[in-house]
């Protein structure tokens, strides 16, 4: 099944404005904003991608594209790496992405696609410039006791059962920076679960389970094909390979959580 | 059971003909006379919650249990923009809903379009309620917190103010409460540390009659929930669902959203009133009368803004007036609508964010599940026991429906050097798992009759209940359902196509031919029984 996980922080840096509130409902603002010169914000495609990002995004993107009911854009690797992605951006933009509920933007101009992602561009520029390092995050969080989260590691979660430290998990530390690592050992995005389903005739059918409701079931198999049928007609046998992380969800004090995200720090 | 009487179509033709003879120059949806809002939605669809009470119910009995699996396709109009998240209304055969910055008025019985208002504006667009319907003008509020008076015949302006101003992180997404020629709305914004307020306005001209905070006024016992005044007056609590109203005890209920910095409750020691709450105010003066405060001292963003539902019922053996909400932090509260007392807490999902419940019903948040600076694990979905999505209230089960989400979520703390909120969140939060469920709940208990297990990610769907035994709701599968509000079971169901079912389905009668609308994505849907399609 899909999920969506998200960031959420730092939902309006790019205003950096000083309040001064005089009794209730009376307000001064005074915007503090850098010179034109240095603000990639200020360029007039960007200024106007903004507005229509607000018209179409921001609704599940947030105002600032750092998240809402959407996933924050600028932790997303079709933004960040334009050179990359851009026109991954663009398909992206005017076709969604229906299976993680992003709707279609058939509207919208190839101009007006091109201004949303210079103002994406530009809000990761503000948010890198500003933003705390990964340094400081990794401060932040490395609370825990690494020898006690070994000790987690390897008896009371079970982990060492399906992870090697040597093997799948070998440097996972680089791999990914802290809060990242932190929500994938916590409850891993994007890993679909298995099905079997058992035809009238018998037939056993194995595969990634696409969908299932209380009418239908659809499964992608082993070949890569897809097959659909009513549930009536057939038997299903869901395995979620994060049935371990679910379980632990369920169990976890704090304190192992924090140690065993100090533990896997030391994976490097 | 409840001082809502089944009102039929012919009663409420009656009592706008009488009002036409008198000259008030109105047509049906313009009764404004508490008596005809009191009774349960009939034909026609005329307020953002069909009536006052909230509990959208309507008396409709033409589609219904026996024939419901015989629903068609009536009509579907498309409006090529972003997800419809408004509640529709119906009057005198004419659709009214909306997005940010734009509104619809469409053919009830074709889907042809009547007119359209457009009016691009900055702010923000996350969402729009829908519009109130009055003396043949339409109220609209805009993503850069304006409202606007339309000609309900032409779309027109009539007039426009400022509510407040963009610029300070405020809109208006709430569909206007109209009560007594009075425009009523409140703020929406959870962009910066700003106050908040519901403001009531006269419907001819827009000019302000009352405006009450929805924080408390400096020095008044309220505000020792603060730390100081200078928190408090940016302390938030945002009004951005519509209320409602019980015409005999004059009582406006209003739900008020969180608390700013909105994740730093470190900054913000205390219980932080009066967010998070029910208010109970003076439909006349905005005068506060009650408030009962669903989260003290909330950490998560997570809003006491779901429709505070209205009716009469036995309680412990007694009739009584009786107000119920399933709140954002995954309690189910019923309190007696007349003094606010609180008669039941109990959550409709797992969560572990309170450690127990206070002797005025209000949860004990438990401050090691706040945010930490490391993170702390909290067995609630993200987005919280469930969210802006219409809930309904069906006297003819008894049960109060919900559309609910739990999950695990991992909340973290974010403060600069000197101990303040580093922005307006003053945290992140990591979104692990959300599944949704529809639930049938118990209001004597909180007990949860029964359950649907509605898919794997957030569920927006509104629930609309009928006197057809007939509950109308979506999954988030893509489906859109017609269920027995008994126990839950499937009558009818059709995949439209779309992801998001987030427009609530209100129901109406037009010509003998009762009509249910569902928005789909940007697509309104019509469903009949003598639909072609």
């Amino acid at each position: 099944m899909k999920r969506i996980m998200h960031l959420r922080q730092k939902r309006s840096p790019g205003f950096l404005a000083l309040k001064f509130v005089i009794g209730l409902g009376i307000f001064l603002t005074v915007s503090l904003t850098a010179s034109a010169q240095t603000d990639p914000m200020s360029a007039p495609d960007v200024q106007r991608g903004k507005a229509q990002f607000q018209k179409s995004c921001a609704m599940c993107h947030g105002a600032q594209a750092t998240g809402g009911e959407g996933p924050n854009l600028l932790e997303s690797a079709v933004v960040t790496n334009p050179r990359k992605y851009h026109n991954l951006l663009a398909k992206v933009i005017q076709d969604g992405r229906p299976e993680k509920g992003m709707p279609a933007f058939p509207t919208l101009s190839p101009t007006e696609i091109s201004e949303i992602t210079a103002f994406l561009n530009a809000r990761v520029q503000v948010a890198e410039s500003s933003g705390a390092s990964n340094q400081d995050v990794l401060k932040r969080l490395l609370t825990g006791n690494a020898d006690a989260g070994e000790r987690y590691f390897n008896g009371q979660g079970k982990c060492s059962t399906c992870h090697s430290v040597t093997g799948d998990l070998a440097g996972i530390a680089q791999k990914y920076p802290p809060r990242e690592l932190e929500a994938r050992f916590l409850y891993p995005p994007g890993q679909s679960e298995m099905a079997t389903v058992t035809l009238s005739s018998g037939k056993k059918m194995k595969g990634t389970l696409q969908h299932l409701d209380a009418f239908i079931v659809a499964i992608t198999d082993t070949d890569g094909s897809y097959h659909s049928w009513p549930v009536q007609a057939v038997k299903v046998q869901v395995e979620n390979p994060l049935a371990g992380h679910l379980d632990l969800l369920q169990k976890y004090t704090d304190k192992d959580i924090h140690d065993v995200f100090s533990y896997l720090e030391t994976l490097k | 059971m409840t001082f809502f009487r089944i009102l039929k179509r012919s009663n409420s033709l009656g009592i706008a003909g009488l009002l036409l003879l008198a000259g008030a120059g109105c047509s049906l949806a313009q009764v404004s006379g508490a008596k005809d809002f009191m009774s349960p939605v009939g034909a026609s669809w005329p307020t953002f919650n069909g009536d006052y009470s909230g509990r959208r119910y309507s008396s409709l009995t033409q589609i219904n249990r026996t024939n419901v699996k015989s629903l068609k396709l009536a009509w579907a109009f498309q409006t090529h923009s972003v997800t419809l998240k408004s509640t529709p209304l119906e009057v005198n055969g004419i659709l009214y809903f909306t997005v940010p910055d734009y509104v619809w008025a469409v053919d009830a019985k074709t889907g042809a379009k009547v007119w359209e208002f457009q009016r691009p504006s900055d702010g923000d667009h996350i969402g729009q309620r829908g519009v109130a319907f009055y003396n043949g003008r339409i109220y609209f509020g805009t993503p850069d917190a304006h409202l606007f008076c339309l000609d309900a015949r032409t779309g027109k302006k009539i007039w426009e103010i400022t509510v407040a101003r963009v610029q300070s992180g405020y809109y208006v997404s709430v569909a206007p409460l109209i009560i007594k020629g009075r425009v009523i709305i409140g703020t929406s914004g959870d962009d910066e540390n700003i106050p908040h307020f519901i403001i009531a306005y006269d419907w001819k001209t827009g000019a302000e009659v009352w405006r009450t905070p929805t924080l408390p006024k400096p020095g008044t016992p309220a505000a020792r929930t603060w730390p100081n005044d200078k928190t408090m007056n940016d302390g938030g609590g945002p009004a951005w669902m519509t209320g409602t109203y019980d015409p005999q005890l004059n009582l406006i209920y209003w739900g008020t959203g969180n608390p700013h910095p909105v994740l730093a409750g470190t900054v913000r020691p205390g219980d932080n009133l009066y967010t998070c709450s029910i208010l109970a105010l003076n439909a006349d003066t905005g005068k506060m009368v009650w408030y009962f405060q669903a989260s003290p001292h909330d950490t998560h963003d997570w809003d006491a803004v779901e429709t505070p539902v209205l009716f009469d019922a036995d309680f412990d053996g007694k009739p009584r007036k009786l107000l119920a909400q399933a709140s954002r932090n995954g309690y189910f509260f019923v309190l007696d609508r007349t003094t606010g007392k609180n008669l039941v807490s109990a959550p409709f999902v797992p969560t572990n964010f309170a450690k127990g419940v206070r002797a005025d019903g209000s949860p004990i948040p438990n401050p090691a599940k706040e945010p930490q600076p490391d993170g702390a694990l909290v067995s609630s979905a993200e987005v919280g026991g469930t969210n802006w999505a219409a809930a309904s209230f069906d006297p003819q089960t008894g049960l109060f429906y919900v559309n609910a989400m739990q999950g695990y979520s991992y909340w973290y703390l974010v403060l600069d050097k000197n101990g303040h909120a580093e922005t307006h969140e003053g945290g992140e939060v990591l979104t692990l798992k959300t599944t949704a469920a529809l639930l049938g709940v118990d209001y004597k208990t909180g007990k949860i009759r029964w359950r649907r297990e509605a898919g794997a990610r957030v569920n927006n769907a509104g629930i609309l209940t009928t006197a057809g035994h007939l509950l109308f709701t979506s999954d988030a599968f893509g489906n859109l359902l017609a269920l027995d509000p008994a126990d839950g079971h499937v009558l009818w169901h059709t995949r439209p196509g779309g992801n998001e079912n987030d427009a609530a389905p209100v129901t109406y009668e037009l010509d003998g031919t009762q009509y249910v609308v569902t928005g789909v994505d940007g697509v309104m849907y019509a469903w009949s029984l003598n639909g072609s399609l």
